[in-house]
């Protein structure tokens, strides 16, 4: 099969897992169909989140900059400038593309790595959410909110939410950042990338301008992060600071594509699959416990317990991620040529 | 390297959880109250004919912080919810005999899993909210309040701009930021008068990050030059990242203000407290605006004899109230911890929640969001100078702080005179 | 000369300019009316940083020996805050006293976290282990949170403000010098942080089990080749790092309250230690403590207004392009 083919194959199979998606909101309840909407927004934020941390091997805990960034700017844009969410949201993918190869640049240059540039990013993130909770002009620590509108408007972005328009528009986002990620994983750019990530030196000795392929991993992860965070204002119609550029964005960013698996075109959804629902359904199980466990009847804390305690298990007993875990499983179910085709 | 058994699996996964959710969907107990008919399997045995539908109890929501750093305050407005819902329940009701039940839901102090929650509470068939504590979480919970035309009555959330988007289902129970700062300002002046204490320069401490102790601030310095209060100095922090305002304090001292004024969160306004008496800090008065340390039982458990004097304008129960204090008390014997003021506002939400639906004479939530519009309910247990009545944007007109002091031990009311308990003093516990 | 000091002292220049172009005379005036602050925000960030040193200390030997972000620290730390508020509450067991005691059982504790938990994921990917490490302090605080709820509890020494005599020297409480202002927790606490990282630095510099820890640290594979048993070094390493953290608690309650969540507001600022003292270092870690809190005081007096924390990350991230193995610590 050429490499050609191999592309369209790919496409063809996120066609196969996405237009099934299509008929969510026609077939389950309104809450289920918010549900859905987060679990595709978390797997587009993990997917976006996955080139850079995953692919290019360049681990960010400060993801939150980049969303913050997206989902200010298209929020001050249309708020002092009528500009519709849209273009906002381009806007803010360059402005979040610049920003982090900027710093990108900064870090990579002074060989920061591993650890330390995972703790940079995140003090860069911290910092961002410092400077905005003092910045008059989005008003400081208290926040902006988007006025609602009544109806529907595509060129406002804004819904009704009992209806599918969000779920839509996070679904197109989802296909847009997969058809990327799949597109990267089959070209130069993502050799590049995996290069890179597998071994830096070597990659250098190649010819490889690794300092470059670093910094478009950054601007492209930046990119996409920064589309989700203007689609997460658009969503829920207020940011402040915190929202913005707090420090749980950046852990909720990158546990999805962890749990599924770093590095794979799958990973990030097959982890938003698990752990969306998890943690609603431990928030359900604290709710309405079995009658032998009656004494956590909402007993705060006990949930998030709970999915702490999950969380532990799925990395401790599942450390490739569930895409790894399956591939495995995959293997081992199907001897012969097949399995034995793939060492890796 | 192919991703066959990905992609697949996820494929299946996908139709089969559609397949499941299609047929799951129409069998799940969702009691919609907009039309359709009630579901015949759920009708006590009983209680047939005409009544069927008003056996179906009336479903409230309350999204609180039941986990996370504020937990302590979510609970208590929980269950003071719960109190107050078994007292109408015992009562017999509304609506000649239909009883309420409660969703619970916990915002974990995330406004993303709070505007989750309150669309599973709508989808559960919730006919009113009552909510949240936070003012980021509310702003969401608020736009969805409106988007699924159900009321929302606000317990506790500080925000003005929540209420500035021209909803019509949103309401509001506690003064807002403005009236926060703006009576918190007047009631100073008013209180240094009285005293015949010279109070002319004031500096400002306040909750920089997390834009509570912003928009108050704000507010009471739009105030200040008209009731002749000069702010010398005006310093953030973030209360959940700091350990020491020694410095900051020593730097106030400096400025020498006749007041020192503190807006934040109960482990901040402890710590301001502590580092004032370790800096020997020179002024007249402490006084919280809006704090949630200086009018808390808690606060002279904590710091002993160090808390006298402290004084705050703060959101309060009508301590002048009989009834409040039976309130108070049941609330005390039934969870073991004295109620806080939060809670306090979470019961008396439910309570106009009853009347409105009581007036309304039916528990849809748009019947129940124009009754809660006409709201006129005297018979409250807050401090406020007249009846629970909501303007055109849905805040209570008559919400209004008062000052509380720590005097021997004790948090008493001493301002506005209406509903004051003891006398203002004028003093700081260290300079004793 | 190296890049970096060259942007080092680059950047000194310039701010030399800038001070030059402000004018030496208002510069000495603005100095005269802030010299109290100025001393107190020295004093402060000084006894603040010898606690946040201690913290570090704990974090430091973790990620220099395990090479694990440990993103539980703060939790930790949260548990032996708890731990000291019950020794107080219940048995009336002074918080000094009770240095040792919860030290001891955080040594414990972080033995076992390490055995279940860190141990098994020895060969995960890094950020596996971080995020065992955040789940871990997911579960420890929300498990804090349904054992002791959300409310906040404090202590205060009787003792805090009473006169001690130390032979003909009777000295008041709260200590006054020059306009400064210094109690006795902190400065108890300071105390006590320098002599617990004596204590450790004699432990790693001269005990056979020292030599075996900065062995592993050093270079794991030659560690195990000259008969250290790793996993033992692994499993003790993490049970001091964690007593250091549940010394800390002690040290800190008598001047902090305690909720579920408070171990947050150490944590961070313990990674930009660890990072500028050097990773490993224990002297690092103090004095990457002091540079933090002296860091974080002054910028309120020469930055007032804005929140203290952003002068600290401004430190971090300089010194993570400029001198990344950290002050103290080896060259990578």
């Amino acid at each position: 099969m050429n490499h050609r083919q191999r592309l369209l194959q790919d496409y063809a199979r996120l066609a196969a897992v996405a237009l099934p998606l299509l008929a969510v909101p026609f077939l389950v309840d309104p809450f289920l169909v918010s549900l859905a909407i987060l679990t595709l927004y978390w797997a587009y934020l993990g997917n976006a989140w996955n080139i850079m941390g995953g692919y290019a091997g360049q681990f960010s805990f400060g993801h939150a900059m980049f969303y913050g960034i997206g989902a200010y700017t298209s929020t001050m844009l249309l708020l002092r400038f009528q500009v519709s969410p849209w273009l906002g949201m381009l806007a803010g993918a360059g402005l979040a593309a610049l920003f982090g190869a900027g710093a990108g640049y900064l870090l990579f240059r002074f060989g920061v790595r591993g650890h330390f540039f995972a703790l940079g990013t995140f003090a860069l993130a911290e910092m961002l959410r410092l400077i905005a909770a003092e910045t008059e002009f989005i008003n400081r620590s208290i926040g902006v909110h988007i006025p609602l509108i009544r109806g529907d408007s595509w060129w406002r972005l804004q819904f009704e939410r009992t209806q599918g328009n969000y779920y839509f528009v996070i679904l197109g986002l989802f296909v847009l950042g997969m058809a990327v990620t799949i597109g990267l994983h089959r070209s130069h750019l993502g050799a590049y990338f995996q290069a890179i990530r597998e071994n830096e030196e070597a990659a250098a000795a190649l010819g490889v301008d690794v300092l470059r392929y670093k910094v478009y991993a950054v601007a492209l992860s930046a990119a996409l992060t920064a589309m989700g965070g203007s689609f997460f204002a658009q969503y829920f119609l207020f940011i402040d600071p915190t929202l913005a550029f707090g420090v749980s964005v950046s852990v909720q960013i990158l546990l999805r594509p962890i749990v599924g698996g770093v590095g794979t075109v799958w990973g990030p959804l097959v982890g938003a699959l698990l752990l969306t629902p998890l943690a609603e359904l431990t928030r359900a199980f604290v709710r309405t416990p079995p009658p032998s466990l009656e004494f956590l009847r909402g007993r705060s804390g006990v949930d998030v317990m709970i999915y702490g305690a999950l969380l532990i298990l799925v990395i401790l007993f599942i450390p490739d991620g569930l895409v790894g875990a399956g591939r495995r499983l995959w293997g081992r179910l199907s001897p012969g040529p097949r399995g034995g085709r793939r060492p890796s | 390297m192919s991703q066959r058994p990905v992609w697949a699996w996820l494929a299946v996964l996908v139709l089969a959880v559609l397949v499941l959710s299609a047929c799951a969907a129409p069998a799940a107990p969702q009691a919609e109250t907009g039309g359709g008919a009630a579901p015949e399997e759920v009708a006590p045995a009983e209680a047939p004919g005409p009544e069927e539908a008003q056996a179906e109890p009336i479903r409230i929501g309350g999204i609180h912080p039941l986990t996370g750093g504020l937990a302590a305050d979510g609970i208590q407005m929980d269950n003071a919810i719960r109190m107050a819902i078994q007292e109408l329940n015992e009562a017999g009701g509304v609506l000649g005999g239909r009883t309420f039940e409660y969703l619970s839901a916990d915002s974990t102090g995330s406004a993303e899993v709070g505007q989750t929650e309150a669309e599973r509470l709508v989808n559960q068939g919730a006919v009113a909210l009552i909510c949240c504590f936070q003012s980021s979480v509310t702003s969401n919970v608020a736009a969805i309040a409106e988007r699924s035309s159900v009321p929302l009555v606000i317990d506790v959330a500080v925000a003005d701009a929540i209420l500035q988007q021209g909803y019509r289902y949103v309401f509001r129970l506690q003064p807002n930021a403005t009236a926060m700062g703006v009576y918190g300002a007047q009631y100073l002046r008013e209180l240094a008068d009285a005293l015949g204490a010279t109070v002319q320069t004031a500096a400002y401490m306040y909750d920089g990050t997390t834009g509570y102790g912003d928009s108050v601030r704000a507010a009471f310095a739009r105030k200040a030059p008209e009731v002749g209060i000069e702010l010398v100095a005006e310093v953030g922090y973030d209360p959940f990242g700091v350990a020491d305002l020694t410095t900051e304090l020593t730097r106030i001292d400096q400025l020498a203000p006749d007041v020192l004024l503190v807006t934040g969160y109960y482990n901040d306004g402890l710590l301001i407290a502590r580092n004032a008496e370790d800096v020997d800090l020179d002024v007249k008065l402490v006084y919280g605006v809006a704090q949630g340390t200086y009018d808390q039982p808690q606060f002279v458990e904590d710091a002993g004899d160090l808390a006298e004097c402290f004084l705050d304008s703060n959101y309060h129960w009508d301590a002048s109230n009989p009834k409040a204090l039976a309130v108070r008390e049941k609330f005390q014997q039934q969870y073991g911890e004295p109620m806080r003021t939060s809670a306090v506002l979470a019961y008396q939400a439910m309570y106009i929640i009853a009347d409105a639906i009581q007036r309304a004479g039916s528990a849809e939530p748009t019947a129940i969001r124009d009754a809660l519009a006409t709201t006129d309910y005297a018979d409250h247990i807050l401090p406020y100078p007249g009846p629970i009545q909501f303007d055109e944007a849905g805040e209570n007109i008559n919400a209004r702080p008062v000052v509380m002091q720590v005097q021997d031990g004790r948090v008493v009311q001493v301002w506005p005179p209406a509903v004051a308990e003891a006398e203002p003093r004028m003093c700081v516990s260290w300079k004793q | 000369m190296d890049r970096r000091l060259l942007g080092l002292f680059g950047g000194l220049a310039l701010l030399a300019l800038v001070g030059l172009g402000v004018g030496p005379t208002r510069i000495e005036a603005w100095f005269a009316a802030n010299s109290v602050v100025l001393r107190q925000a020295m004093v402060t960030g000084l006894l603040i940083g010898g606690v946040y040193g201690l913290v570090a200390m704990g974090l430091t030997l973790i990620f220099g020996v395990l090479d694990i972000i440990n993103f539980a620290h703060g939790a930790l730390l949260t548990v032996g805050m708890y731990l000291t508020f019950l020794l107080y509450d219940r048995f009336g067991v002074d918080p000094y006293l009770a240095v040792p005691l919860v030290g001891a059982a955080l040594f414990l504790f972080g033995g076992l976290v390490q055995r279940l938990i860190i141990h098994p994921a020895r060969n995960a990917p890094p950020h596996n282990q971080l995020l065992l490490t955040l789940g871990l302090a997911l579960f420890i605080e929300n498990a804090l949170l349904v054992a002791f709820t959300a409310t906040p509890r404090a202590i205060r020494l009787p003792y805090e403000r009473d006169p001690i005599g130390i032979g003909p020297l009777v000295v008041d409480f709260p200590l006054r010098i020059w306009g400064t202002t210094i109690t006795l927790p902190k400065l108890a606490a300071f105390v006590f942080a320098l002599l617990l990282t004596g204590a450790l630095s004699l432990l790693l510099q001269h005990t056979d089990l020292g030599k075996a820890i900065r062995a592993t640290a050093q270079d794991r594979v030659g560690a195990r080749l000259v008969g250290v048993d790793i996993h033992r070094i692994h499993l003790v390493t993490f049970g001091l790092g964690t007593a250091c953290v549940g010394a800390a608690a002690a040290l800190v309650l008598p001047f902090l309250s305690v909720d579920p969540q408070v171990g947050n507001t150490f944590n961070i600022t313990a990674f930009v230690i660890v990072v500028l003292g050097g990773m490993g270092s224990i002297p690092g870690a103090l004095l990457g403590g002091l540079l933090i809190g002296l860091t974080q005081e002054l910028s309120v007096v020469f930055a007032p207004g804005s929140t203290k924390l952003l002068g600290v990350f401004l430190v971090f991230i300089l010194a993570l392009l400029f001198r990344p193995q950290g002050l103290l610590g080896r060259r990578l």
